[in-house]
């Protein structure tokens, strides 16, 4: 048989089996062999996950549309395929051209979250691709990986040959044409990595040293050859317009997790939320123009035939035109009665009307992250949001209709204390008051509030880069305080996650090169799909670190010095370490920061002229 | 608008749901002018003749379509054609008259071709599906609403030949009673005595509708 016939016989038996037959509206099939660079688009997680991820559907086009480039995708399958295709010798394989992992000239990994690392193991050894970048031969795959977990690289140093920090558009396309060339004309893997290090944002591992102290953090990280960089800086976008936005996004058949158009409006956010990486990692905010973007909303409706449009950044209630964009784009889409997602309440009472006009309003709940309980906490993590906010907001979505609130918290929040834990139970209590506040006959039925509170992870370049992540013992305290405190207000359910995954996320998201060993082993012992609960195996992971000797504590629970060499300090992320000490040491004292926009804080773009609009 | 599309075999694992979405999806993009339902959650104004199972191709599966104005066939099948994936594309589209029957309600048998991929599962079959006709009743389970229900197929089977590993076979194809090819590939395994049912690769060629004269005709060209 050949691998095609085994592969379709393998779809007969396993579940969802469009996960693997690919053929989607608006995806591209190029002639294999026309192509001078073959580039596999790999996300580490199952189909839905990754369809619904805009920075592939970005990049997937953006090579495409390369008349010498040609970018098929690659899923991790799910168990019964995998093991399907280990029992019959298939490959993994593309979604296009079918095509094993191993006959592509790069291979790109996305890093979206850090539990998703033994998926990367698995899906190289599924491709026949070596998992240790020093046992690859000359004819492997180069294996890049970039995402926002690039911006700490080392816990996957072992096996990725080169990482790609910062805006991948056109980083992505200077690095395939240096591994084009550098293919073409016969150059060594060393050369062709040595020569990626020209490309701004690229990271290669195997050209960096560490050295440790005998407490086992970091004595050195130093480039062991001239063409290194000391430090690696981000790739950064100037202009959001002037950069590469599809205008036709891949159709999956089945429903994926967002099964709609999502219009990125702008990337960064000024909020400088302490616990949020994403909003440091992606600075400086950068707004595409209202009429690119209704251009490409036009286009991508006309492409795709979705009926939903949503606006996609981390913060779209601070895009400066928002309620003219919606205006317009309601005008534009109405004939289509394409339905806009909305990513906050704050909307003028005229807009709030022409959107009830033509959307179909379906009151599901409202979601609020109010992250911590007290405002002395909200304040430590440089979250401005007030109660009165808030109250006032639920109070405006009860009257309007609503009888759904989903309420986001974090747990073990640095300075954390008993008050304000309480705190969440007391919010909770006050958002029901608010409900029945309103006369019977004038709300809706069904008053449910969902209080959800995550463990809090420690991320890299963050102010809380130094911070201890709570134990699981003062987790599970905590989590039963907090069970026990909203048990006693109606109309509350309470949802909290279990605390190992969070535990092993802290340890990675901090992780060195020497947590490489312990990934490595806890896939040897059969650890992969470790975000999907039913597959995670914590005992597995235990034993990997107790094998190894790598002490999960010294990454999760220990507090960092000021001047300790962190793992990730060979990545310029845009904002300074003197910024993030800074800003640790107000949250010590529960000071606040203001957003960006009312003034330049300093965080450190400020040394790249004319990147930031809102410095200088 | 009555179109005659096609689900390759690429798309035989998408289901009916999937395929009316992706068909939705495509209308959309056409540009042409669909009509919605009215009401608070408008949808397309989109049938199917019937239903193909998720694991089955179709050749000229049937939707209709309701229009805002009218539009010729064939700007219809050119818009609709540039606006379909490759593996969905149209081959006919005629207008249809207001006044008569529902699509659904005309289906009367489908045209099937079943590729066995076991071939000596082929050759035992072949040999025996003389003796599996000729018999006056042929019990098989098909699955309802309300569970699985004893039916007798024999009068629901209309043709069923064979050539090499492809078996023909046209069924009674009705919302009341029907022989899906899952039911004779049963019937054909107990008959033969096979422990398993074999694998087949199931293509629907045809829906067939009665014309005046009582024949079976295709759907489309009633």
């Amino acid at each position: 048989m050949t691998m095609h016939e085994k592969i379709e016989a393998m779809l007969e038996k396993v579940q969802k089996a469009p996960r693997y037959t690919g053929g989607e509206m608006n995806t591209t099939l190029k002639p294999w062999d026309e192509a001078a660079l073959h580039f596999a688009f790999c996300f580490p997680d199952t189909y839905e996950v990754a369809m619904s991820h805009l920075g592939m559907k970005i990049l997937y086009h953006g090579i495409n549309s390369q008349p010498d480039m040609l970018c098929e995708r690659v899923c991790m399958p799910w168990v019964d395929m995998m093991e399907l295709m280990q029992q019959e010798d298939v490959p993994l394989f593309s979604l296009e051209n079918r095509r094993a992992l191993n006959e592509f000239d790069v291979v790109g990994f996305t890093l979206q979250y850090e539990m998703s690392y033994t998926n990367i193991l698995a899906m190289l050894k599924l491709g026949g691709i070596a998992l240790k970048r020093e046992e690859r031969g000359e004819e492997a795959p180069i294996i890049v990986a970039g995402g926002p977990c690039a911006f700490n690289p080392e816990p996957l140093a072992d096996f990725i040959d080169a990482f790609m920090v910062g805006d991948g558009e056109e980083q992505i396309l200077e690095l395939n044409r240096i591994i084009r060339d550098g293919r073409k004309e016969g150059a060594s893997r060393l050369t062709i990595l040595k020569r990626l290090c020209g490309v701004q944002g690229v990271y290669v591992p195997a050209l960096y040293d560490v050295t440790y102290h005998a407490d086992g953090t970091i004595a050195s990280m130093k480039p062991n050859c001239p063409e290194a960089p000391e430090k690696v800086l981000k790739a950064i976008i100037k202009d959001l317009d002037e950069t590469y936005y599809p205008t036709e996004i891949p159709v999956p058949y089945t429903e994926i997790i967002h099964d709609r158009i999502m219009l990125e409006i702008m990337r960064g956010c000024t909020r400088g939320c302490r616990f949020c990486q994403a909003g440091m990692l992606y600075r400086p905010v950068r707004e595409r123009s209202l009429e690119r973007l209704v251009d490409l909303a036009v286009s991508l409706e006309n492409a795709t035939g979705y009926e939903d449009i949503s606006l996609s950044s981390l913060s779209s209630g601070d895009y400066t035109c928002l309620a003219e964009l919606i205006r317009e784009l309601i005008r534009r889409l109405k004939e289509k009665r394409v339905s806009i997602s909305l990513p906050s309440l704050r909307l003028d009472s005229v807009l709030k009307e022409s959107l009830e006009e033509t959307q179909k309003e379906r009151k599901t709940s409202l979601t609020f992250a109010p992250e911590a309980g007290t405002q002395r906490l909200r304040d430590v993590i440089n979250k401005g949001v007030t109660e009165e906010d808030l109250i006032e907001k639920v109070r405006d979505a009860f009257a309007g209709g609503w009888s759904s609130v989903k309420l986001y918290f974090m747990m073990g929040l640095p300075t954390e204390t008993y008050e304000d834990l309480d705190g969440i139970a007391d919010l909770a209590r006050k958002v029901t008051a608010e409900y029945f506040a309103i006369p019977k006959a004038q709300r809706a039925k069904g008053l449910r509030v969902t209080c959800s509170a995550s463990v809090f992870v420690p991320k890299p370049f963050t102010p809380f880069q130094w911070e201890p992540q709570d134990t699981q013992e003062i987790v599970k305290e905590k989590q039963k305080h907090l069970r026990d405190k909203l048990r006693e207000v109606k109309g509350v359910n309470f949802n909290y996650h279990e605390s190992d995954l969070s535990y092993l996320e802290a340890c990675f998201a901090r992780g060195d090169r020497r947590m490489g060993k312990v990934l490595l082993r806890a896939f040897e012992k059969g650890c992969m799909l470790d975000s999907w609960g039913e597959h995670f195996k914590y005992e597995a992971w235990r034993e990997a670190f107790e094998e190894t000797g790598i002490d999960p504590a010294f990454y999760a629970f220990r507090r960092r010095e000021k001047d300790e060499i962190m793992p990730w300090d060979v990545i310029d992320c845009g904002v300074t370490k003197e910024f993030l000490w800074r800003e640790k040491e107000k949250a010590d004292r529960a000071a606040t920061t203001k957003d960006c926009r009312k003034g330049c804080n300093g965080c450190g773009l400020q040394r790249f002229k004319g990147v930031c609009k809102f410095c200088g | 608008m009555m179109a005659v599309f096609e689900k390759s075999e690429r798309l035989r694992h998408i289901g009916h749901l999937d395929i009316q979405r992706a068909v939705q999806r495509a209308l959309r993009r056409s540009g042409l002018p669909v009509s919605y339902s009215k009401g608070f959650n408008p949808h397309i104004l989109l049938t199917f003749a019937s239903a193909l199972s998720t694991g089955a191709a179709g050749r000229n599966e049937i939707m209709e379509v309701q229009l805002e104005r009218e539009v010729s066939p064939e700007a219809f099948l050119s818009a609709m054609n540039a606006a379909m994936p490759p593996d969905m594309q149209l081959s006919c589209a005629k207008v249809l008259d207001d006044r008569r029957m529902a699509l659904m309600a005309q289906v009367s048998a489908a045209d099937y071709t079943l590729t066995l991929d076991d071939m000596s599962a082929a050759k035992i079959i072949e040999n025996q599906l003389n003796d599996f006709l000729a018999q006056e009743s042929i019990m098989a389970m098909r699955k309802t609403k309300s569970g699985m229900k004893e039916t007798d197929i024999r009068p629901l089977i209309h043709t069923l030949t064979m050539d090499g590993n492809k078996i023909h076979a046209v069924m009674t194809l009705t919302e009341r009673l029907a022989c899906k090819p899952n039911m004779l590939m049963d019937a054909l395994a107990a008959f033969t005595g096979m422990e398993a049912v074999p694998r087949v690769l199931t293509v629907r060629n045809r829906l067939l509708g009665c014309d005046e004269a009582g024949a079976l005709v295709p759907l489309e060209t009633l």
